[in-house]
């Protein structure tokens, strides 16, 4: 064919390992080859294009030779779902602000690309130039879930870098993860170099240090690994090793170096004003699933939920002042362009200045296209004015709540403070609002669950659609139920995992008791969806031969309907005699070792066993915000005072322990925290 | 009082991937950016009133793109389109601007026809320019020139040679000046049924040329004998750009 260009392969961007140290040089070093030349032709062929050009608005562009340390920074799926993730833009953005750091991104390539990539020899490379991520001094991957682990493997082979950490030396990046799942990096443990836990923002600076040091004076890898570990939260697998005893169980895990800690800590940013980040939010060129301004009005979540992980691990609450948010918002917008605004964080409803807030934007941008969001799901009538008052200007089509179980036993097993009574006059008070249509938010396979908890979700469904209909015809109900999956570090860590056969009974059970009600939607995820966070939530370094089997055999994108891979999975863990059973749906006694258990979340074991026992026992735990502090143990190791409001002491009122929602008084009238807050102070607010 | 202007805009470099989809968000971001009083359609989720005549295919590159766009109060256009221009993304820029009177005929009519461009790597040149010629000649000189278009809908048999107004064909060096490249650029009307670059391709040399290394929308307007005259800014875009094959 004439024209055809037939040499389709191109060494230049895979090359040899001693060809590619030059690269890594410091300041001055030759900026690695770009893919964007032979990628291009590529484009047209895949499935929305738009998501490996980069060139979006906020993109930061430095020089390869006026940086000497090099950080990609890699949201493990495909760009539509990792770009907007707030963690990977404030360390870009952070990393970026220093004199000769940095930062370039990079997502998970689809399929499609992918093999084309693979037919070319295009390695892994970042958005702002295109290039290879062997090139770069640190590759750090956030990991939000579990379900990115097998695209973790799958982008260090295709960036040209061995998967496996003892096989990588000197020319090759270091592989660093953090994020909710690095509280549990056992199961990755050969193939990272290192985790961090916790917040990123100050340990990342740390990190930059070490490794430009470690430049500077020709630090071998080991020397430079050992060096990593040094600072305080980086965790280094290859240091520490796993000791079982005779039955399999695990007896320690162990700091096989001198000087290491036994016990790993989690960073936490004291505070958040010092780090109102980020600012300059990309603009995607093309459609993500979230696109927005966002601003993380706090970090942390006192709920005290029990199935909660991120609730658990993000402790305690640090709060953004109102009018930071304010500023945030609206030099954001003005930058960006965004017609949403996303007040971001756990439970937004649960700022304790969350009215003055709400109140201070709903006017600023009243009259205006732009809308505001506010994440919040929980339930209880206050949740209801504050979504009012975000959407003056808009329309009032569906809101969500999350009573996460249905029966108030059930509800207080798992912590979650909402009676019938209080779901039901939240209906109410939503429907007569004009509000449409709710979305209630369920687990099935929660620890102690009878058939009467799972029927009670639908009778509770069908309480709920029988206030709807008072208030209109085509008004609507939606129950979204998902299967529950153990999560380290939290009080639900030592209960068994449903098997998917036995949620799946329980769903069925729940679309029986419906199926008369046409109004009333049920959504499920496929049970056996959760089979593989399961095993890697909880899993110990022995799992990481499946993981890597599964990675071989072709698994990637497991929480993708699209790409069904749990049959790979099976056949991994049949193969390298993971059992899933053992792992998965068992519950642990008091004495086991848990595969995390160096790993400090800041929460105490025992607390969390104690805690444990009450769940089976239903007692409940009021929110520590407002009451008096359980000792959990996050907040003494810090310079925090334990009530956790933005200016802790000074305008918080004491707050009375009943939390909102346990039966009293009626809707409305419902004193709630953020409520009762605000009533007794509506200081520093902009108004 | 809302006051309209018509626009001639790029979409050059990483911004041709941007499919027609996303393009409306990224000029409705941009104008907000640019604080430009855009008038918003009424309804519970308004839009921001620019309007884009066609699509064009994603990965294509273009110099001929439009845009009508309305504005609730008069702005300062050289400035104001200025910095609009600016805060696109890079490769997607304003190139000119016309304000549009009451009672102006649609956008749409102005942009009769399209002059493209298609250019081949480096590879063949000379034998790909003869042939391309050769076969632009018999076309040129044919009253019509069926081919099938296959769609995941079912095949189509269409008539290619009605659109086509010119061809032609060059040889022009590389842009780093180490080789020489093919070219052909065309005129084709945009009446329905709307011919791409990829029907004259299949219809010149289906087969036995491969794919051009990158396809650009030039301009588009009302054609002539020899191009086009630009729609928004009257210049004569000549569709040769060399004496190889020539006719009309
Ligand atoms: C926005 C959002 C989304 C968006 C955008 C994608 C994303 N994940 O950001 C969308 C809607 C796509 C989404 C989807 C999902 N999400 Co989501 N999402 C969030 C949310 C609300 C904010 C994420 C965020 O930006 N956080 C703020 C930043 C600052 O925190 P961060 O990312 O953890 O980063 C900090 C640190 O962790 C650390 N860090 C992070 N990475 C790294 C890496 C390194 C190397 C270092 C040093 C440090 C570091 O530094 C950062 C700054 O301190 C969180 C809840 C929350 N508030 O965190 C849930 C959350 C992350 N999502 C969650 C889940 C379950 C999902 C889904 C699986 C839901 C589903 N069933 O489909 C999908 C998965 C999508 C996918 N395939 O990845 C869970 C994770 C559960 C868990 N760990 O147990 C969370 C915690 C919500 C919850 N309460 O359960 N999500
Ligand atoms: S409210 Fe409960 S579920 Fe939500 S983040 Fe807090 S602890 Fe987790």
């Amino acid at each position: 064919m004439l024209g055809a260009v037939t040499d389709v392969r191109s060494d230049a961007l895979l090359p040899a390992r001693a060809q590619r140290s030059v690269h890594r040089g410091g300041l001055g070093a030759p900026t690695p080859p770009s893919v964007l030349d032979v990628l291009e032709p590529l484009l047209p062929e895949v499935r929305k294009p738009a998501q490996y050009v980069g060139g979006e608005h906020n993109m930061v562009t430095r020089d390869w030779a006026a940086a000497d340390v090099r950080w990609l920074l890699c949201y493990p799926d495909t760009y539509e779902v990792g770009q907007p993730n707030q963690g990977i833009q404030i360390l870009y953005e952070i990393l970026n602000g220093r004199a000769t750091t940095l930062a370039e991104r990079s997502y998970a390539p689809w399929l499609d690309l992918e093999e084309r990539m693979r037919e070319r020899g295009i390695p892994t490379f970042s958005l702002e130039h295109h290039l290879p991520l062997w090139a770069f001094d640190v590759f750090a991957v956030t990991l939000p879930h579990e379900l990115g682990h097998t695209n973790l493997l799958n982008l260090l082979d295709l960036g040209g870098v061995p998967h496996r950490s003892a096989l990588r030396d000197e020319a090759d990046p270091i592989v660093l993860v953090g994020g909710h799942a690095a509280f549990n990096p056992e199961p990755l443990a050969p193939f990272i170099d290192a985790a961090v836990m916790g917040d990123g923002e100050e340990v990342v600076l740390e990190i930059d240090d070490v490794v430009r040091a470690a430049k500077r004076d020709g630090l071998t890898r080991a020397e430079l690994l050992r060096a990593l570990a040094d600072v305080e939260g980086v965790y280094v697998p290859a240091l520490y090793e796993p000791r079982y005893t005779d039955d399999g169980r695990l007896s320690r895990t162990v700091p096989v170096a001198t000087g290491l800690p036994t016990l790993v800590p989690k960073r936490t940013v004291q505070d958040l004003e010092e780090w109102p980040y980020p600012q300059r939010q990309i603009v995607p060129m093309t459609e993500t699933v979230h696109e927005r301004f966002s601003v993380e009005i706090f970090r942390g979540c006192t709920r005290g939920c029990r199935f909660c992980q991120a609730g658990m691990i993000t402790r305690p609450v640090r709060e953004r002042r109102p009018e930071t948010v304010q500023r945030l918002v609206e030099q954001g917008v003005a930058d960006t362009g965004f017609e949403e605004v996303g007040l971001l964080s756990l439970s937004s409803a649960d700022h304790s200045a969350i009215g003055p807030i709400a109140r201070a934007l709903g006017d600023t941008y009243e009259g205006t296209v732009t809308s505001l969001s506010l994440p919040s799901t929980r339930v209880d009538a206050f949740n209801v004015t504050l979504s009012n008052e975000l959407t003056r200007n808009g329309r009032r089509s569906g809101l969500t709540f999350a009573p996460e179980a249905g029966s108030e036993r059930m509800r207080a097993v798992i912590n979650k403070m909402v009676s019938e009574e209080d779901l039901l006059r939240t209906a109410q008070v939503a429907y007569s609002q004009g509000w449409r249509h709710i979305k209630l938010y369920f687990m099935v396979g929660l620890p102690t669950e009878t058939d009467e908890d799972v029927a009670a979700i639908a009778e509770l469904g069908i309480a709920v659609y029988r206030i709807a209909r008072t208030h209109g015809k085509a008004n609507k109900v939606t129950l979204s139920v998902g299967g529950f999956v153990p999560k380290p570090h939290t009080p639900f860590q030592w209960a068994a995992q449903d098997t998917p056969e036995e949620l799946q009974r329980k769903l069925a059970l729940i679309r029986q008791l419906i199926r008369t009600h046409d109004g009333i939607k049920l959504r499920t995820n496929d049970p056996e969806e959760g089979v593989i966070e399961g095993l890697l939530a909880r899993g110990d370094r022995r799992v990481a031969a499946a993981v890597e089997r599964a990675w071989q055999l072709g698994a990637r994108f497991d929480g993708w309907h699209e790409v069904p891979t749990l049959d790979l999975w099976r056949r991994a863990m049949d193969e390298t005699g993971v059992e899933l059973a053992w792992y998965s749906q068992r519950e642990r006694d008091e004495d086991e070792v848990l595969p995390w258990d160096h790993l400090d979340s800041g929460l105490e074991k025992g607390w969390l066993w104690e805690d444990w026992q009450d769940a089976r026992t239903a007692v409940q735990l009021d929110d520590c915000r407002w009451s008096p502090c359980y000792d959990c143990g996050v907040c003494p190791g810090l310079d925090l005072v334990h009530d956790t409001g933005y200016q802790p002491g000074a305008l918080l009122p004491v707050m009375p322990s009943a939390p909102a929602g346990l039966g009293g008084p009626a809707a409305g009238s419902l004193p709630t925290s953020a409520e009762r807050y605000a009533a007794g102070s509506t200081r520093g607010v902009t108004r | 009082m809302s006051v309209r202007y018509r626009v001639r805009w790029s979409k050059e470099g990483r911004t041709r991937f941007v499919s027609a989809r996303d393009q409306s968000s990224i000029w409705e971001r941009a104008i907000r950016r640019a604080d430009l009083p855009i008038a918003y359609s009424e309804g519970f989720t308004p839009h921001a009133r620019v309007s884009f005549p066609d699509a064009l295919p994603v990965g294509v590159a273009s110099t001929g793109e439009y845009a009508e766009l309305t504005f609730a109060a008069p702005i300062r256009a050289d400035d104001d389109l200025a910095r609009l221009s600016a805060t696109l993304p890079e490769g997607m820029d304003i190139l000119t601007y016309t304000e549009v009177p009451a009672g102006a005929p649609k956008l749409a009519s102005l942009l009769r026809a399209t002059l493209w461009e298609l250019v081949w790597p480096p590879v063949d040149t000379t034998a790909l320019t003869t042939l391309l010629g050769r076969r632009c000649a018999t076309m040129l000189a044919a009253t019509s020139h069926e081919v099938v278009r296959h769609r995941h809908d079912g095949d189509r048999t269409l008539d290619v040679r009605p659109a086509v107004v010119s061809l032609a064909v060059a040889t022009g060096p590389t842009p780093d000046g180490a080789g020489a490249r093919t070219t052909l650029r065309a005129v084709l009307r945009n009446d329905a049924p709307t011919i791409r670059p990829a029907d004259l391709l299949v219809a010149l040399c289906d087969g036995e040329v491969a794919s051009p290394a990158l396809v650009r929308r030039v301009a588009q307007g009302v054609p002539t004998a020899d191009g086009l005259v630009e729609a928004l800014g009257g210049e004569l875009e000549m569709v040769r750009t060399d004496v190889v094959v020539e006719a009309a």
